[in-house]
């Protein structure tokens, strides 16, 4: 990158079924709370991205009136959108703005509001988060399908079971009842896991993210800019790499991994310079139990095959080699499409600045990843930070 | 504490048919089939009318298999709109035995690495998982 990107500032809405707020005010919980942890005001913004994939809520077009709502009309609202990768993409393009030299600080909102229909229409419109014709069309897939797709083969090959997978949602959702912001606070138990409801086999409903409304927000600034705010505390953006796959799943030739979050991993510690046993705290993209698997073999921490045997060994709990999703991952903190790579931003942020509370992970080296996955593993986008 | 808005009826029509009216027909006949470029011989599926590759649009319907191996599968118990009035399905993944992979629908009870044959039920590809 031509010039050092640092994050200096953070928000994040309660995540959950927000029936109390429209996008608008759910955004400004996320903005309010960035620009007070930034320190800096509208005017300071010369570039807001909006990452938000809208088609579950009446505000289809919502980057205008949240830009409007936020004070922030003639800052450039420009709407990014990479399906569940929406919030890494917003901000991938507000670092790439800041280290091309075109602006100094930027604003990344990432919001989605998805309660806003009902549940069948939200599966129908997830289900053609592949090809229309050849997938769903034909065959009536649903967004759980396509990781289904996955899971099963993983099952076959390596021999991953139910049990295993059940215990990312059992994880996932002990962290999460320390975040007041997280959708569910509740804890489970493997048993409860695998005792829910079948949604497509083998996912069953605690094996899912839930459908969720919320927002989150990043202020970004070049290097120069922050020396001469003096803001004492960024977190550095090292890398922001990206990788891509086949929109038909059987095309892929593969399932028991993503080739674009392996394409991804690779650019992001090629550019950064760290590997990934530098990495000590890690946001993966858990949107099904199974992709927390996954997403510790495309990532390298372990080799293929290898991803259950991390998470049984607790390594990455608090204070393991390689902490992991400790505000509750999108299984539990909840997974508002367009907000989950922002808030993904957020949590690093909170983390190696040592503010991140009962969950509060030891840092040796301060170096902290990012992985998010759009659509069934058409996009990813994987970033390196460090304080 | 919240409101009914305006609903958004979306109605859609899209070209498929006579794009796809050869593999429509082959599948009458119990063939599944892609399509190959002539000028650069890949072999694309789901068929593509035009080749990426040599920028060409000179292309032929062709078979890709008859039978094949089940790579994986899930069986979707919460079916979305549209497919409301069916049983539980099962879907997989079958590369065939021309090496192509492809989406359908599984019948007999689904393994991973089940040989299987394919067919049709007029609407989509099935495979039958052979006994
Ligand atoms: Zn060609």
């Amino acid at each position: 990158m031509d010039r050092k990107v640092g994050i200096v500032g953070v928000g994040m809405s309660k995540f959950g079924r927000r029936n109390d707020v429209t996008v608008r005010e759910l955004s400004w919980e996320a903005v309010k709370e960035a620009f007070e942890d930034s320190g800096l005001t509208q005017k300071d913004i010369q570039l807001t991205v909006i990452g938000s994939t809208a088609y579950r809520g009446t505000e289809i077009y919502p980057a205008p009136p949240v830009s409007e709502y936020c004070g922030l009309v003639g800052k450039s609202p420009l709407r990014v959108e990479a399906a569940c990768a929406t919030g890494s993409s917003a901000v991938f393009t507000a670092v790439n703005a800041i280290a091309s030299g075109m602006v100094d600080i930027a604003l990344v909102i990432g919001v989605d509001k998805m309660t806003e229909v009902d549940t069948a229409t939200s599966l129908a419109i997830g289900g053609r988060g592949g090809n229309y014709y050849w997938e769903f069309h034909m065959y009536g897939t649903t967004f759980p399908t396509y990781y289904a797709l996955y899971a099963t083969r993983h099952m076959s090959l390596f021999g991953t079971t139910e049990e295993d997978m059940a215990l990312a949602a059992v994880k996932a959702h002990k962290y999460a009842s320390y975040n007041e912001k997280a959708h569910f606070r509740n804890k489970v138990t493997v048993e409860d896991v695998l005792k829910s409801r079948v949604i497509s086999w083998p996912i069953k409903l605690l094996d899912s993210s839930p459908i969720s409304d919320g927002a989150a927000a990043a202020i970004l600034a070049s290097e120069e800019k922050i020396r001469e705010l003096k803001i004492d505390t960024p977190v550095w953006v090292r890398a922001m790499g990206y990788g891509s796959d086949t929109s038909y799943i059987a095309a892929r030739g593969e399932w028991t991994g993503l080739n674009a979050a392996r394409e991804a991993a690779y650019m992001a510690y090629k550019v950064s310079g760290y590997t990934p046993h530098d990495i000590e705290y890690a946001t993966v993209h858990d949107c099904f139990t199974i992709a927390e698997i996954m997403a510790y073999e495309d990532l390298g921490f372990v080799e293929k095959g290898k991803g259950t045997a991390l998470l049984r060994e607790g390594q990455t709990e608090k204070d393991g080699k390689v902490a992991v999703n400790l505000f509750g991952g999108l299984k539990a903190k909840g997974h508002p499409l367009g907000a989950t790579g922002v808030a993904m931003v957020y949590e690093i942020t909170k983390q190696l600045r040592e503010e991140a509370g009962p969950v509060q992970h030891s840092f040796k080296k301060y170096v902290a990843l990012s992985h998010n996955v759009g659509g069934t593993g058409h996009y990813a986008f994987v970033g390196v930070y460090s304080r | 504490m919240v409101m009914d808005g305006i609903p958004l009826v979306m109605k859609y029509t899209f070209p498929a048919e006579d794009l796809y009216r050869p593999f429509w027909e082959g599948l009458k006949r119990g063939e599944v089939l892609g399509t190959r470029c002539k000028r650069c011989n890949t072999l694309y599926f789901p068929p593509q009318r035009d080749c990426p590759k040599c920028m060409g649009s000179d292309m032929e319907w062709v078979g890709v298999g008859k039978s094949g191996e089940l790579m994986t599968y899930s069986i979707v118990e919460q079916k979305p709109q549209g497919f409301e009035n069916y049983d539980k399905y099962t879907i997989g993944i079958v590369r065939t035995e021309k090496g192509v992979n492809l989406m359908c629908w599984v019948v007999g009870t689904p393994k991973v690495g089940a040989k299987v044959s394919l067919s049709s039920d007029g609407h989509r590809v099935l495979c039958e998982v052979k006994a």
